[in-house]
């Protein structure tokens, strides 16, 4: 499947923009004000993902993937540019109502699980159901952590858990709300090669199945290479665009 | 709702964790001492309020130290009552009581429960005794070896003990009482024959009736009484037992207050680690889309549940502590005070949640306002809180507690300024102490160099630990101090043959009896001095009150009457400071001092609320309540604008009184003037009648008075006073080591329960140790694995440990002991005229109280990290 050059975004006004995707962005940038001067983080990044699309954001470290995934999800403010998520333009939005945005529609793995310590595995899931008010949270929960695998271990804490168990529960977090789009940073970072392979393959697994758009940054070849499309960063800017 | 039910559910997931505990043992230690003061002052304010009237014993009463022979007419039942102090004796025991004698109709409101034996409740009788018989207090039972039904003499008439007096209208019993009660019927005091001209009486009239008839007769009478006469209502009779309480009330609550701070400091500490450690949790919500109203909603609703939660488990210990506070403050009466009150737990509740909210908002506001990038980026800090909200509100939060328990605006001014220096004092003293303590570092070696080392790269922590922690020992050190060594040091230093036993109500008749009596016993007495009681009225012509600005007017010297006595010899211990003494015909004396006319400027002994306790040991002292009637039929007396007298300095400054001034004084119905022509100095506490107001030879001595003179009678001869009562029934005795002894279980009783209330503050101490402990665990912890990787062995970590909080502790210990000697030195020398000693046990005893205090609560707070592997503590710590 060749899906079109869609990573670099030719012209055209916002509604245009806003029409091709979930997740649209036109001429993104992020600067920083340190102590020498002004850092462009991001520069200019062109970007639109189709609903149901796999995106990987792939760069050495520093050029910008997770400053571009945070403006992506909605968790920081651009410098420049114009940013839709879910058919809203960012840029109109205040923290409050950008978040509001993303209770039950966005679901985020990370490197380091972010997993709260002093919930169970059960618990950790529950926590974004909770928040989206599902009256169904609870059954929920269970279901999706069956699907990941470790219905058996419920009721254990995170400390309790292996890095592999612990990702696999932020997986069964993130997909638990139905969300519209699955934001993954480094999901295999913090995980032996094996684990993983594991994990890369229930993440998309799940994702095929569940029909949701998945973004993730990585530095893993093989794990770029399993999506749909991919955006290659060198020092903020989107330099090529390669469809895997 | 979702948020306030998902906020409970993390709240109960979290429980065990180490900063919420500590916030709640602060919480529950803060309000556990306010509200043991709280329960406790409320049920003896109910005690006097919902008695009303019965607890005056009528609805209007007027107490006056002379007979009032007209009364405005009134349609009110009346009751009349007098009151005086005699010796009460059963074969050789005698023992100083003070007498009410009734009539049938007392008490006209509320009752008298009169007991058969000891420790029952009784039943409700009139106060008056069968005739022949009285009612007394049941400790007078031991006091005197006998038992219901057994005689005792009073003066020259034999009386049978028919009851136990186990309430009465005006008394919660306890502390305030020194010599104990006893009813007697007012026709038989003739018998007795203790009443002389010059004895100290109180004349007690009670009325009740109609309001309306109330009213005009007290608007009637108020005009017709002088100052040395009062009249009071049944509220206004509550009221002003209930403000002398208050102002008691008021200090124990302060001290009650300090635990409370102290606790904020702890709930402040932990609050912060605790919003430190949640910032990933709050990033996290805020990416799975909750926004900043549910997030502050979320840890509202947590911190709403541990405040009453805190406070309500404070509330409970204060329920319990209050029934041990009772004890030790009003042992007698504890049964008799009215249940708990529901009032304090809201005050308490208030207190504590406003307590945490000024404590841990400003950590809050910063942990709701963290940015949602925090998941992907863990070094973004949260959003800065203004530091002027952060102080707005810790600051407006805790000026309000101590606005509420200070009362008064110029209380708040002085706690606050007191805090304010303490703080200071305590973080000077704290830092000096950790430059002590880097030099012992560089000079030690192993763990100790290592624990040392902790304690001074924590520093704020340890400033923070050592200020708490000296704090608390030094008060409960000073407590201690004041308790056992004032008194034994004020006893020491008085020479070895110094007066013991006052004698009273000496007539005029029996001054050569009794001289010879003490004589043929080989006693040494002092000189014999009259007193003839007279009010201060006037200055240079002016009514005193007139010559004084507002906030002296107020001076008990100007409410009481005066014991006025006359001598050409200036008394031992007295030195006259300005002016000249005006010996026997006004011959000049060596003076020194001031110069004629300076208002005095030196400190005033009585003043001071310490100084007064071995000045109210001298219950002669001229303020003491002795009452003297003039007799009817006295001379009228010169006034003679020549006339010389001597002032004590204390009055003397309280007053603006000065050497020239012209002071007139009212003594029965006659006015007479005299010059001030000195100004002395007395030694109250030297066991010899003091005066404030001394005549030259004169001016008084027409009027018949009764004398007083002290005694020494060493402890071999104690078996002439049985013999000395029996032969001059009318004389009062009054033993001083008794009477000091009274004072001292008196002031064992308040120290204990400001020393039960220092329990607290001690482990509110300990609790921001363990705060500021727990807050640097983290870093302690990396430390520790660091060490533990690169071969540090578990004992090595341990050693360093208990070297770090073991030197806090002796730290802590030693500074206290330096601000208690400092604070005992100060109180002995400036309110006790005590030379300053050293307690070397005290520089041993506070240091280790403090390492094992601070050790103990340092250890068990971090003892864990010693003990959990390297490689897991890295995985927990990410």
């Amino acid at each position: 499947m060749t899906p079109p050059d869609s990573t670099r975004f030719p012209t055209g006004s916002a509604s245009a923009a806003q029409s091709c995707g979930v997740v649209t962005a036109h001429a993104l940038s992020q600067r920083v004000v340190t102590a020498d001067g002004t850092l462009a983080i991001l520069s200019e990044v062109e970007l639109a993902v189709k609903a149901g699309e796999t995106l990987a954001i792939t760069g050495a470290s520093g050029s910008g993937k997770s400053t571009l995934l945070g403006l992506l999800a909605g968790l920081d403010q651009p410098s420049a540019g114009e940013l839709f998520l879910l058919g809203q333009r960012l840029n109109d939005l205040d923290e409050d109502a950008r978040a509001r945005l993303r209770a039950g529609r966005i679901g985020f793995v990370f490197q380091s699980f972010q997993l709260l310590p002093a919930l169970t595995a059960l618990e950790n899931v529950l926590l974004p159901l909770e928040l989206a008010g599902r009256a169904d949270a609870r059954d929920r929960a269970i279901h999706w952590l069956d699907r990941v695998g470790l219905a058996a271990r419920a009721g254990h804490t995170p400390r309790q858990l292996s890095g592999g168990e612990q990702q696999r529960v932020a997986i069964a977090r993130a997909f638990a709300t139905d969300p519209e789009i699955v934001f993954a940073d480094e999901p295999t970072g913090n995980l032996d090669a094996d684990t993983g392979a594991r994990i890369i393959d229930l993440l998309f697994e799940l994702n095929a199945s569940a029909h949701t758009t998945l973004i993730l940054v990585t530095h893993d070849d093989a794990l770029a290479a399993r999506c749909q499309r991919r955006l290659h960063l060198v020092a903020g800017r989107a330099c090529e665009a390669v469809s895997a | 709702m979702t948020f306030m039910r998902l906020g409970l559910w993390l709240l109960r997931r979290e429980r065990a964790s180490g900063e919420w505990r500590v916030l709640l043992l602060a919480l529950i230690i803060g309000v556990g001492s306010v509200s043991t003061t709280g329960f406790l002052g409320d049920r003896i304010k109910r005690a006097m309020s919902e008695q009303g009237a019965s607890f005056l014993g009528a609805d209007l009463l007027v107490s006056s130290p002379r007979p009032i022979e007209t009364w405005p007419s009134h349609p009110l039942r009346t009751s009349s009552a007098l009151e005086f102090a005699s010796m009460v004796s059963h074969g050789d025991a005698f023992q100083l009581a003070t007498l009410r004698a009734v009539d049938a109709a007392y008490p006209l409101r509320g009752s008298v429960r009169i007991a058969d034996r000891p420790f029952e409740a009784g039943t409700p009788r009139p106060a008056q005794p069968p005739p022949g018989a009285i009612y007394v207090d049941q400790e007078l039972l031991a006091l005197l070896d006998v038992q219901v039904d057994d005689p005792v003499q009073i003066g020259e008439a034999t009386f049978r003990i028919a009851g136990l007096v186990a309430e009465e209208p005006g008394q919660l019993g306890g502390v305030f009482g020194l010599a104990p009660r006893v009813f007697m019927r007012a026709d038989e005091i003739e018998r007795t024959r203790v009443l002389q001209p010059g004895s100290r009486l109180t004349y007690l009239y009670q009325f009740s009736g109609e309001p309306g008839a109330l009213a005009a007769f007290s608007a009637a009478l108020k005009t017709k009484l002088d100052s040395t006469q009062r009249l009071i209502g049944s509220r206004e009779g509550v009221e002003t037992l209930r403000g002398a309480f208050a102002n008691a009330d008021h200090y124990i609550q302060l001290t009650a207050l300090i635990s409370l701070l102290l606790s904020v400091a702890a709930i402040a500490i932990a609050a912060h680690r605790h919003a430190l450690r949640h910032y990933d949790q709050a990033a996290l919500l805020r990416c799975f889309g909750a926004t900043t109203a549910q997030l502050r909603t979320l840890y509202a609703i947590q911190l709403l549940t541990l405040g009453l939660l805190g406070s309500l488990l404070g509330v409970a210990i204060g329920a319990l502590m209050q029934q041990a506070l009772a004890g030790l403050i009003l042992p007698d009466a504890v049964t008799r005070l009215p249940s708990l009150g529901a009032a304090p737990v809201g005050v308490a509740v208030v207190s504590g949640l406003l307590a945490l909210a000024g404590a841990s908002l400003p950590a809050l506001m910063r942990l709701i306002r963290v940015p949602p990038l925090r998941v992907l980026r863990r070094d973004i800090p949260p959003l800065p809180v203004a530091a002027w909200l952060s102080v707005a509100i810790s600051g407006s939060a805790l000026l309000i507690l101590i606005a509420w328990y200070a009362g008064d605006v110029k209380l708040v001014g002085v706690f606050v300024g007191a805090l304010a220096a303490l703080v200071a004092v305590l973080t000077l003293l704290a830092r000096l102490a950790l430059v002590a303590g880097r030099g012992v570092q560089k000079i030690s070696y192993g763990p100790l160099r290592f624990g040392l080392a902790q304690m001074l790269r924590h520093r704020f922590d340890s400033t923070l630990q050592l200020g708490a922690f000296t704090l608390a020992l030094f008060l409960v050190a000073l407590l201690a101090l004041v308790r056992s060594d004032l008194v034994d040091s004020w006893r020491q230093q008085l020479p070895p043959q110094a007066p013991n036993y006052f004698l009273v109500n000496i007539a005029p008749h029996q001054q050569d009896a009794v001289a010879a009596y003490l004589s043929q016993h080989r006693l040494q007495a002092s000189a014999l001095y009259p007193m003839v009681r007279g009010r201060l009225v006037s200055k240079n012509g002016q009514p005193i009150a007139e010559t004084l600005p507002p906030e002296k007017r107020d001076s008990n010297t100007l409410r009481r009457e005066l014991n006025l006595t006359w001598t050409a010899v200036l008394p031992a211990n007295n030195t006259v400071l300005a002016g000249h003494w005006h010996g026997e015909r006004r011959a000049a004396a060596p003076v020194k001092g001031t110069p004629a006319g300076t208002p005095l400027l030196r400190s005033d002994p009585s003043a001071a609320p310490v100084k007064g306790m071995p000045k109210a040991g001298n219950p002669l002292s001229p303020e003491a309540d002795a009452e003297l009637t003039p007799p009817a039929g006295a001379p009228p007396l010169r006034s003679d604008p020549s006339a010389e007298i001597s002032v004590e300095s204390g009055m003397a400054e309280r007053l603006d009184l000065a050497v020239g001034d012209t002071l007139g004084f009212q003594v029965g119905d006659q006015t007479l003037t005299a010059r001030i022509t000195s100004i002395r100095s007395v030694k109250w506490d030297s066991m010899q009648p003091n005066f404030f107001v001394i005549f030259a030879p004169g001016q008084l001595d027409a009027l018949p008075a009764s004398s007083i003179a002290s005694v020494y009678v060493p402890p071999d001869a104690t078996g002439v006073l049985p013999g000395f009562v029996k032969t001059f029934p009318g004389i009062t005795i009054l033993a001083l080591d008794k009477l000091i002894a009274n004072i001292e279980a008196v002031f064992a009783q308040i120290i204990g329960a400001i020393q039960l209330l220092l329990g607290f503050l001690l482990a509110a101490g300990m609790a921001v140790v363990v705060a500021t402990l727990l807050a640097s665990l983290d870093a302690r912890q990396q430390e520790a694995v660091l060490l533990r990787t690169l071969g540090a062995q578990r004992a090595y970590l341990a050693k360093g440990l208990w070297s770090e909080f073991i030197a806090l502790g002796v730290l802590a210990g030693l500074l206290a002991s330096v601000c208690a000697e400092i604070a005992m030195a100060l109180i002995a020398d400036r309110l006790f005229d005590l030379p300053v000693r050293l307690h070397p046990w005290l520089w041993l005893a506070l240091p280790i109280a403090g390492a094992l205090l601070v050790g103990m609560s340092g250890w068990l707070t971090t003892r864990h990290i010693t003990r959990v592997p390297p490689m897991q503590s890295i995985r927990a710590l990410g």
